[in-house]
């Protein structure tokens, strides 16, 4: 599923080009519009080649599980960890090797101290790995950035809070249920299954906020384009004009001067029509809303680090295990954050690819943004209906 | 179009992290398994003995009440047992049974018990078939499709025949073995790897087969 998301946006994208077609068609606008078409030849091809990059990726893949490319014999695989091969392969064998490591350590530290070093080193590279799996809430978070135009920095700074928050919670929840109130394996996973719905239900409500603010902004924004003046080619300008003012008269009821008032009165709207001001969604307002982000997706802990913990508790080293589950959280942030970076990165250059077709930019990037914010709704109803991977805790609740 | 590429380029490490949203085993099980045969040839069904590794031995048995502090006894964990065997039904028990290439059905576990060990919690359970099997080849995996549990045959005498005739063949091939032979070339296990819906933990089967002439 996750790995549908960016031809989902994509595909709004493109989406958005078709609303063109059909407003080309409501105003009988001149079809010798060749930016646009342009425009469009670069978005199908976009929409192409990011759909076959699962392919690239996957021969990608290919390639290095072919093992040794001097043509040498293949090097023994790995003795213990049966894994495929591959760049897959080989991160789930490295975390399955650090999270064996855990026990081992933990039950040195109750002897030697030292090994709480190590317990310590191992949790934060465990959590780098470990953050490119199912659970993590990077898809929500790069969603959430894109939708929410925020900026690398407060990826960054969410990344980091949420996974915070996730080391916190399940820390709470052994430490509190498991260590004071003796409380069973069964309770552990009905609170465990108590805040995954209250997570999921979370990351819906903070997708379906955005959705009606972007919905709105894009709607508006599509309201607007049809009163919007686009070049024309010169042969075509004078009837083209001719139609297209008319159809602005005829919708606003204004009467104004049409060749003067118009690019005005565009601007009014614009401003006056758009939804939120971007400053009151980021920004120093913006943080309490950042707040429902962090805790929609950091709210659900990991089981892994469940695990550990009620291991480390059951070994009379609690704090050990707390330690090392805050250590995995900052190794956990730091991939989340890259990734994050790396989606609002993505949306920058979308937003400098639009702005070279002047007049689209401002309603492309809300249409992605719509886009970004239905895939939030979307993982968000997913995980809750539990389609999309979760690391559950299988057999074991 | 340069920017375009650099789009492109940009979204090939996104990609590849999603790609590689697959969560690697959390529990870790060395299986012991035993064939039963009835007197006249066929096989009733399959015995397991699943012993979990001591992470999550811990996590079970926490705050399960006991008489004596770290020792648990059979009736201790008969609750715990009977979850297990209640959620491993929506698993089909990670076990996969073929008569002669045929898909054979299992009923559900016959008897059931849960021991503790040296920190270790052993599952013990018979899953009968739904009609005894006397075929030529029977095939028994035992694999979680998902991978959230790592199924390894222990090191000794993984699986044994009760009762067999004489000249029943038993073969056993452990993933490693599988992987090794499969000379890593990439298969139709890594496409399907690709697909949510896939069977992606079929790869890591610990396979037995029974050939009997």
């Amino acid at each position: 599923m996750k790995a549908n998301a960016p031809s989902v946006v994509i595909a709004r994208e493109s989406g958005r080009s078709s609303n063109h077609r059909l407003f080309k068609q409501i105003t009988g606008r001149c079809l010798l519009d060749a930016p646009l078409s342009r425009g469009m030849t670069n978005l199908v091809i976009l929409a192409a080649l990011v759909a076959g990059l699962l392919l690239v990726a996957g021969a990608f893949d290919v390639v290095l599980a072919q093992g040794n490319p001097f043509g040498g014999p293949r090097p023994p695989a790995a003795p213990s960890l049966p894994f495929g091969g591959g760049v897959l392969g080989w991160m789930l064998a490295k975390q399955a090797e650090l999270y064996l490591q855990f026990r081992t350590l933990i039950r040195a530290a109750k002897t030697d101290g030292s090994a709480v070093f190590s317990l310590l080193a191992i949790s934060f590279i465990y959590g780098i790995f470990h953050a490119a799996g199912p659970g993590h809430g990077k898809a929500v978070i790069s969603s959430y950035l894109i939708a929410n135009q925020e900026t690398w920095r407060r990826g960054v700074v969410l990344s980091f809070a949420s996974a915070m928050v996730q080391a916190l919670v399940a820390v709470g929840i052994v430490g509190i249920a498991a260590a004071l109130l003796g409380a069973s394996r069964s309770t552990l996973c009905t609170a465990d299954w108590l805040i995954e719905v209250a997570s999921y239900s979370l990351i819906i409500a903070v997708g379906a906020r955005l959705l009606w603010i972007k919905g709105r902004g894009f709607l508006a924004g599509l309201r607007m384009r049809r009163h919007e003046p686009v070049p024309a080619p010169v042969g075509a300008a004078v009837t083209d004009r001719h139609e297209h003012d008319h159809r602005h008269d005829h919708a606003h009821h204004h009467g104004h001067d049409h060749g003067h008032s118009h690019a005005h009165h565009h601007d009014e709207a614009c401003d006056h029509d758009h939804g939120p001001d971007p400053a009151s969604l980021s920004g120093p307002g913006g943080w309490r809303r950042g707040l429902s982000a962090i805790f929609a997706v950091g709210l659900r802990p990991c089981s892994g680090a469940i695990l550990v913990l009620v291991f480390a508790l059951a070994q009379g080293l609690f704090w050990a295990g707390a330690a090392a589950t805050f250590v995995m959280g900052l190794g956990t942030a730091i991939t989340v954050a890259a990734i994050a970076t790396l989606a609002v990165g993505a949306r920058g250059v979308a937003a400098k690819l639009a702005s070279s077709r002047p007049g689209y930019a401002a309603l492309a990037m809300r249409g992605i943004e719509v886009g970004a914010a239905a895939l939030i709704i979307l993982f968000g109803l997913l995980l809750l209906a539990g389609y999309l991977a979760t690391e559950r805790l299988v057999g074991l609740c | 179009m340069k920017i375009l590429r650099t789009l492109l380029w940009s979204l090939v490490p996104l990609l590849a992290a999603i790609g590689a949203a697959q969560a690697h085993p959390h529990v870790w099980v060395t299986t012991t398994s035993e064939l039963v045969y009835a007197p006249d040839g066929s096989v009733t069904g399959v015995r397991h003995a699943w012993a979990f590794d001591d992470m999550f031995s811990a996590f079970a048995t926490q705050g399960i009440e006991t008489k004596q502090k770290g020792v648990f006894t059979r009736e201790d964990l008969a609750p715990l047992a009977q979850v297990n065997v209640d959620s491993l039904k929506d698993f089909d028990y990670f076990t996969y049974a073929k008569a002669n290439g045929k898909k054979a059905e299992f009923n559900g576990p016959a008897d059931y018990w849960l021991d503790y060990k040296n920190e270790v919690l052993t599952l013990h359970f018979t899953l009968p078939f739904k009609a005894p099997v006397k075929a030529q080849r029977l095939d028994v995996e035992v694999y979680d499709p998902t991978y959230f549990v790592d199924f390894s045959m222990a090191e000794n005498d993984p699986v044994k025949l009760v009762g067999a005739p004489g000249q029943c063949k038993l073969t056993v091939v452990r993933p490693t073995d599988a992987n090794v032979a499969s000379n890593g070339s990439i298969n139709e296990q890594f496409f399907n790897s690709l697909d949510a819906s896939s069977n992606w933990g079929a790869q890591f089967a610990n396979k037995i087969s029974v050939t009997c002439p």
